[in-house]
């Protein structure tokens, strides 16, 4: 199962870590998309079959909290895994991003290995 | 508490390097031999209970082949603006990690981390500070942390 990812964070440099560790993961990827903002994100998606998103919390424009609660709010990305990206790892802000509607999170520094858990465990699949 | 805090902070730092920028810590370093010195420097206030300051600063040398590790490319094709983002992204990761490890952190939010380039290095946050040698040089992290104030 090849999957279309986007990646959702302010910063280049990140968002090109992310495909780089991604690569390495062994996770299979069709084609990776990217977005700066929940705004630009939300535009991407309508415009591609997303499969899974990867998402910073503190961006301009809209942040993660708000893009995950536009996303769950209704319309057809209600049910698209959002994975949370974030170096804030408190028992509040974990709470709060998962109630809203992420299903996974996973605290900067990370490398392959956790990513590619965190991804199988929330799409169900295993790249092994 | 300062004990505490520089312990965290030297465990967070190594984890970082090692983790997402694939640079191991060689030994911990007098970070106050850094002062005087042409320095890559990456700085950022937070919000929160606690609230405070983060700084980073690295030989020239030190945040290029950081540069080079996290992005994948080699240190010749780095870019003045590439080693900008990336200085920035270490002070956010690091700081985020310590404070998430701190137990009495409630919450907090890492304002943008600003990256400069001084001739001769003087440290801006007064708090607790650890110096690490890296293959191509040193680096240090600073973090003050106010657990009275928002």
């Amino acid at each position: 199962m090849a999957l279309q990812i986007l990646i959702v964070d302010d910063s280049p440099a990140m968002r090109s870590f992310i495909k780089r560790v991604l690569k390495l993961s062994g996770i299979e990827v069709d084609e990776f998309h990217e977005a700066g903002n929940g705004l630009e994100a939300l535009s991407v998606m309508l415009n591609n079959p997303i499969d899974a998103v990867l998402t910073d919390i503190n961006m301009p424009v809209m942040d993660g909290e708000t893009f995950v609660r536009k996303l769950r709010g209704s319309g057809p990305f209600i049910a698209t895994p959002v994975v949370v990206i974030s170096t804030d790892a408190t028992t509040q802000r974990i709470q709060t991003m998962l109630s809203l509607g992420a299903v996974g999170y996973l605290q900067k520094p990370f490398g392959p290995e956790q990513l590619r858990n965190e991804l199988e465990s929330v799409l169900g699949v295993n790249y092994e | 508490m300062d004990g505490l805090i520089g312990a965290l902070l030297y465990s967070c730092s190594e984890h970082v390097l090692e983790t997402m920028f694939f640079a191991p810590v060689l030994e911990e370093v007098d970070a106050a031999a850094s002062d005087g010195h042409s320095r890559v420097t990456s700085r950022l206030h937070f919000h929160g209970k606690p609230c405070g300051d983060f700084e980073v600063d690295a030989d020239p040398a030190v945040a290029r082949a950081l540069t080079a590790g996290f992005l994948g490319i080699e240190e010749s094709d780095v870019k003045p603006l590439q080693e900008d983002e990336v200085m920035a992204e270490f002070c956010n990761m690091t700081c985020g990690s310590a404070l998430s490890s701190l137990g009495r952190v409630e919450y907090f939010s890492l304002e943008t981390p600003t990256t400069l380039r001084p001739a001769e290095f003087a440290p801006v946050v007064e708090g607790v500070r650890r110096g690490f040698l890296l293959d191509q040089g040193t680096l240090s992290v600073c973090l003050r942390v106010d657990f009275d104030r928002n």
